[in-house]
């Protein structure tokens, strides 16, 4: 796998992805009334049979809230949270002491959806900054779905598009880390790019968006 | 010791545990365990208990169509002949004859992305794909486990030819 934080082209899409991330750290810490750190923004690019260990072992149960992209950005908005750090946003949301859940119940999916509607709109917003305003049309994301799953079949489903038309993978990773109030939360948001977005980054490395 | 037929997939020294990436494969001599995890993709487990030979393939797509492949594990018609070429070259030109297959995975994990990537139809394309290879090889299948929106863990015991299977929240069971 190579961590490739300042991609191929010039500094211009470097600093789409930046400001995605710095979009999506902004929105957290409203949102947590805490502040929220940017931990990484990189640009991943691995071969595909490395790619089910790329957020932790593969076998490894995550909580993941998805989100279709389509249009100009089309691809899919992944926020990942290893169990015990999703639990204790679910308790922090929910007012309760961090620790105190255990499983993930309709409430805790629930703070755990908006969390990544918030995420994932305020992401996406960040990334359209970058392209015409006559070309934003779609760029809506679906509703957040829920799943509790292996990093691996996670990883592999979400990746199964770029594996149809090649070996390697490409995804773009941001990590945050909640600030000392909140010592034990951890979250990775994974945007997998489909094949519009790579044309438009395309172009954005050309200097023409 | 079990060893694995390709350089690339990492055996666990201390419990013969050989883990099986995405789009790669393994065969295995007992007693080895060999395990994959699988979403919308395909696991196929073959087992020839008199050789005491497995060997497990993470199938992602249905047909290479015809290209040269850098990766022949990828797909099914290029996984299953080297997995074969494999274990007739370990265990001689009968295996073929011996060997048993069980098939997992097919999930549809995401609805809104499968609805929009595709990725629906791919589980139940490589099931068909792999089911008419097997047919014409005349390898009995002896197991399927397809579907469902949940990944799956599957773990293949060399030794006993059992698969299996874990879900996220749910209790394993064999095939």
């Amino acid at each position: 796998m190579s961590n490739d934080p300042g991609g191929e082209g010039p500094d211009s899409l470097r600093s789409v992805f930046d400001r995605g991330a710095e979009g999506a750290s902004e929105a957290l810490s409203r949102w947590l009334g805490r502040p929220v750190r940017l931990l990484i923004s990189a640009v991943d690019r691995s071969d595909l049979s490395l790619a089910g260990d790329l957020i932790g072992p593969a076998d490894d149960l995550v909580a993941a809230c998805s989100m279709g992209l389509s249009g100009r950005l089309d691809g899919m908005l992944l926020l990942v949270f290893e169990d015990r750090s999703g639990l204790a946003i679910a308790d922090f949301l929910l007012a309760r002491p961090i620790g105190s859940t255990s499983e993930w119940g309709e409430l805790e999916r629930s703070a755990a959806m908006e969390t990544a509607n918030i995420v994932g709109c305020a992401y996406l917003n960040a990334l359209a900054d970058a392209i015409p305003d006559g070309e934003k049309d779609g760029l809506v994301p679906t509703p957040p779905e829920f799943r509790h799953e292996f990093a691996g079949s996670l990883l592999e489903f979400a990746l199964m598009d770029q594996a149809a038309e090649q070996d390697e993978i490409l995804l773009v990773r941001t990590e945050f880390v909640a600030g000392p109030e909140l010592p034990s939360l951890r979250w990775t948001l994974l945007f997998v790019p489909g094949p519009s977005t790579a044309t438009t980054l395309g172009a954005l490395r050309a200097g023409s968006p | 010791m079990p060893k694995a037929s390709d350089r690339e997939i990492p055996t666990d020294p201390g419990t013969g545990l050989i883990s099986v990436a995405i789009g790669r494969w393994a065969v295995a001599s007992a007693p080895a365990q060999l395990r994959t995890l699988l979403g919308s993709c395909v696991g196929v487990a073959f087992h020839d208990r008199e050789g005491r030979l497995g060997a497990l393939t993470h199938v992602v797509l249905p047909t290479s169509r015809g290209i040269e492949v850098d990766h022949p594990g990828k797909y099914a018609d290029t996984a299953i002949p080297a997995v074969l070429a494999e274990l007739e070259r370990r265990g001689g030109p009968r295996v073929r004859s011996r060997l048993t297959a069980k098939l997992a995975g097919g999930a549809r994990m995401f609805q809104v992305a499968a609805d929009t990537s595709g990725a629906l139809d791919i589980g139940r394309r490589n099931q068909e794909a792999i089911e008419a290879i097997l047919a014409e090889l005349r390898i009995p299948v002896l197991a399927r486990d397809f579907g469902g929106n949940a990944g799956r863990r599957l773990t293949l015991d060399t030794v006993s030819g059992i698969v299996a299977i874990k879900v996220p929240g749910g209790a394993e069971y064999s095939l």
